[in-house]
């Protein structure tokens, strides 16, 4: 049973909460734009939605990375990690990613991308809306699959 | 008496007033009545144990009973009472 | 460098000039940063008898040291320049993610000086400043301004910018960030549409840096936990916002009806949160960095008000509603995005809409006056049209958007404004809430409720308790309120995180940010210095102890109905112990000694 970041966008209220814990969890410093996690927002819709890395199990940046400093976590399960050390900054990772979750940052000449705080993921602590989870993969859609199935029960209590 | 529910006492209640004839002469048993009536919701946002929950608001004609003997303020018929949880500012 | 910047941007729009300065430490240690630091600078470079339209006065935008850090509900700034609606020290508060990006573009405060030879915006990226052509965008609503600036910038830029109504140098015109939140009182945009300036577009990959991490996640974490036990700061303003006070006021009869004609609206409910909640929200929003997400995302479905943004706030269905006499929700919604989208002052418009309402029905003023629209208390569409009017600067409209003091005055009234130093006063009756009364009449930007909020205490039950009706008391509630709120509006924390936490905690998170040591006492009496140095301001502008007043109306014209019926306002008994608990002469003007104890000379 392992878990995964499971994101809420009808949840987040834009307040980019989870921005700030990443940085300052791998930065130490509040610098947002390098986040591992970006929220963004449409203000016309007033509509925010938190992106970062899904960890796919077949990842397109593993299977692009030359060296094999983007791979599977052997000791974390759902977890794709990035080893600087064998990395040579050829940025392939992040044109394979389709989500753009993949960034290369210049400042600090690093790839970032979402590692959960190694299982502890700040964002989480410090989303003051319940729009990002860390929850069993088991469970993780549980709520928003019953949530649905409770307007079924309600439809259908009122005709039978 | 017309009791006035405001803010989330309102989805406690399943209304937003109720009309009390011959209320108790003090605040605390009517608030038993009420509670008695609407359950356990209610009864947690108006009592804290035996005291007035702190974070509610209750006015009697306009005035914070607060400084009318809280559980004891004295209550009349053509009174109207509100009830609001401590909910904004701003 | 620790929670700010060091750096401060100034721009001369006259000579197209850019200038790069250091923060004087010293300044942003005794002043924070926002309020305190932004009224410094007027105070120190400008001369008082300035112009407030013309090119020098000087236009600051400014975030706090909290700003840009995940401090709770903290990422504040404020736009400080002389008012030009009252010659104050104008100092408007706004969220959204404005101000924030200020400091990671690198700036504890933004200068704008000069006027522009035609319209302008400013394009920020860091350290590169640009001053670019806005011909196609001047006359644009604030919405489109935001897109359309993105366009030139970037898609990511944050925008502060004026719509219409500071074009035509509107008093009551705003500046408006991320469409929806607004610096917005005393007339700030029309300082910036009398510069030329269109907007202002920001863009940061820098940082906040902080002075002691782990002493500053924990003193971040408590103060979090108890703003999300706080029954206003954890659930309540997230569930109703801040409309849900329409019923409290109303219920404690002190909901200013009919340009304060009266203080209870029997029909309050259908415009208050409740409705709000039911009838119109999609869903809550938050500003940068907030956990308290009080913003109200609102649709209105009715064809005649059709329309979709955020608000209304509690002052907003105020003044659109009770004080104009109107309970129709959709129609006050639609002119809260109204003023959003023209850039105007939604109390003060209100306010002066309810005014020429109680000229009209006088007789004072006819529909000759008013372009043919019958002006009447509770008639929803002309309050509407009203807006829109004022928004364009046309017709009668164009003097509603001057405000209802000159309104008043033009037509022989000036009793009839609801001013306090010719700001219109927000949505407690002073009548019913003596405390409130005090604040409105002492308050250095004229009548206004977030600067000295006593409601909290006075009808919130906010932490303690004291009786609204009376007086005993108040002044030093008062004092107490103006000083913390001076120091916190300096600070970039946002009012509502004093739903859960006090000054002991703004002081603890600001010294583990800073490594500055801040105790209670010395962050209260930043405040006060705050305090201080805008009243010295506004006696060099000719206030006078005379001006620390309420309009007549609140001081003999008893309450006619509801709750607080019979009740006027006795400023006379707490104003005297006011100015003596302010170390203030008895004409309210600071002693040398208080002065001196303030470091203000």
């Amino acid at each position: 049973m392992a878990k995964v970041l499971m994101i809420h966008p009808d949840k987040c209220t834009g307040c980019r909460n989870c921005e700030l814990a990443c940085s300052f969890e791998h930065e130490g410093q509040f610098r947002p734009s390098a986040a591992r996690v970006q929220a963004y927002t449409w203000e016309r819709e007033g509509m925010s939605v938190p992106m970062m890395c899904q960890q796919c199990d077949d990842a397109a940046c593993v299977t692009v990375c030359p060296t094999g400093a983007m791979h599977r976590s052997n000791t974390m399960a759902n977890l794709v990690d990035w080893d600087a050390a064998t990395c040579i900054r050829c940025k392939m990772c992040t044109i394979a990613c389709p989500f753009g979750n993949a960034r290369y940052d210049a400042a600090s000449s690093s790839i970032f991308k979402c590692d959960t705080c190694q299982g502890a993921p700040e964002c989480v602590t410090f989303c003051p809306s319940g729009a990002l989870e860390f929850i069993d993969d088991e469970q993780h859609v549980r709520s928003r699959k019953k949530a649905y199935a409770a307007k079924f029960k309600d439809a259908f209590q009122e005709v039978s | 008496m017309i009791v006035k529910y405001f803010a989330t006492i309102r989805t406690y209640t399943g209304e937003n007033e109720r009309r009390v004839d011959d209320p108790p002469a003090t605040l605390g048993p009517l608030l038993e009545t009420l509670a008695a009536r609407y359950g356990t919701l209610f009864r947690r946002a108006v009592f804290a144990g035996d005291e007035l929950n702190p974070e509610i608001i209750i006015l009697v004609n306009g005035r914070n009973v607060l400084y009318s003997g809280r559980l004891e303020a004295s209550l009349a018929a053509g009174d109207e009472v509100s009830i609001f949880p401590m909910v904004a500012g701003g | 460098m620790y929670g700010w910047t060091g750096t401060i941007l100034r721009i001369d729009l006259t000579k197209g000039r850019v200038k790069r300065e250091s923060t004087d430490m010293k300044t942003a240690h005794d002043y924070l940063g926002a309020r305190g630091l932004g009224g410094k600078i007027i105070i120190d470079e400008l001369d008082p008898k300035t112009d407030a339209l013309s090119p020098d006065n000087k236009l600051i935008f400014a975030p706090g040291p909290f700003t840009g850090t995940f401090a709770p509900s903290a990422g504040r700034y404020e736009v400080i320049t002389k008012g030009p609606l009252n010659n104050v020290i104008a100092c408007s508060n706004s969220g959204g993610a404005f101000g924030p990006e200020l400091k990671y573009a690198g700036y504890d405060a933004l200068v704008i000086e000069g006027k522009a030879a035609k319209p302008t915006y400013l394009w920020i990226s860091d350290d590169k400043v640009e001053i670019r052509d806005a011909a196609a965008i001047w006359g644009h609503d604030t919405p489109d301004t935001t897109d359309l600036v993105r366009a030139e910038t970037d898609e990511e830029a944050k925008v502060a910018c004026i719509g219409p109504a500071g074009e035509h140098l509107s008093l009551l015109a705003n500046i408006m960030n991320e469409m929806h939140r607004a610096a917005g009182r005393t007339g700030v945009g029309a300082v910036m549409g009398a510069k030329n300036l269109k907007a202002i577009a920001v863009y940061g990959t820098g940082s906040v840096q902080v002075a002691d991490p782990d002493r500053f996640r924990a003193a971040v974490m408590n103060a979090r936990k108890l703003i999300q036990a706080h029954p206003v700061g954890g659930t309540g303003l997230k569930a109703y916002g801040t409309n849900v006070l329409v019923n409290i006021l109303n219920q404690t009869g002190a909901l200013p009806t009919r340009n304060f004609q009266d203080g209870y609206f029997p029909t309050a409910d259908k415009i208050g949160g409740e409705s709000l909640a039911a009838k119109q929200l999609v869903r809550p929003k938050g500003c940068f960095s907030c956990i308290i997400s009080c913003g109200r995302v609102s649709k209105v479905d009715n064809p005649d008000y059709k329309g979709f943004g955020e608000g209304p706030e509690y002052e907003t269905a105020w003044s659109f509603g009770a004080d104009c006499g109107i309970d129709d929700l959709d129609a006050i919604t639609k002119a809260n995005f109204l003023c959003n989208e023209y850039g105007m002052d939604t109390i003060s418009l209100g306010s002066t809409i309810a005014c020429a309402m109680e000229l009209f029905e006088m007789g004072v003023i006819t529909a000759k006056d008013t372009d043919g629209v019958q002006l009447t208390f509770g008639n929803t569409a002309a309050m509407v049209e009203m807006v829109r009017k004022a928004g364009e600067g046309e017709g009668f409209g164009a003097k509603l958007a001057q405000g209802s003091y000159r309104l008043a005055e033009s037509y022989g009234h000036p009793e009839l404004s609801m001013t306090c130093k010719k700001q219109e006063m927000p949505a407690y009756d002073p009548r019913g809430v003596q405390g409130i009364g005090l604040n409105y009449a002492t308050g250095n930007r004229g009548g206004c409720h977030v600067r000295g909020y006593t409601i909290a205490i006075e009808v919130l039950q906010n932490g303690a308790v004291m009786d609204p009706r009376v007086t005993e008391g108040k002044a030093g509630l008062d004092i107490l309120f103006q000083n913390l709120t001076a120091a916190l509006d300096s600070s970039g924390a946002c009012l509502f995180s004093t739903f859960g936490i006090g000054g002991g905690e703004l002081a603890e998170m600001l010294s583990a940010l800073t490594g500055v040591e801040y105790s209670l006492e010395e962050f209260l009496k930043i405040g006060e210095r705050i305090w201080n140095q805008e009243r010295l301001w506004n006696l060099k502008q000719g206030y006078t102890t005379a001006d620390d007043t309420l309009p007549d109306r609140l001081l003999h014209d008893p309450i006619k109905t509801g709750p607080a019926k019979g009740e006027v306002n006795h400023l006379d008994r707490m104003l005297p112990e006011y100015y003596s608990l302010r170390g203030w002469d008895d004409v309210g003007v600071p002693t040398k000694a208080k002065l001196k104890e303030l470091a203000l000379n």
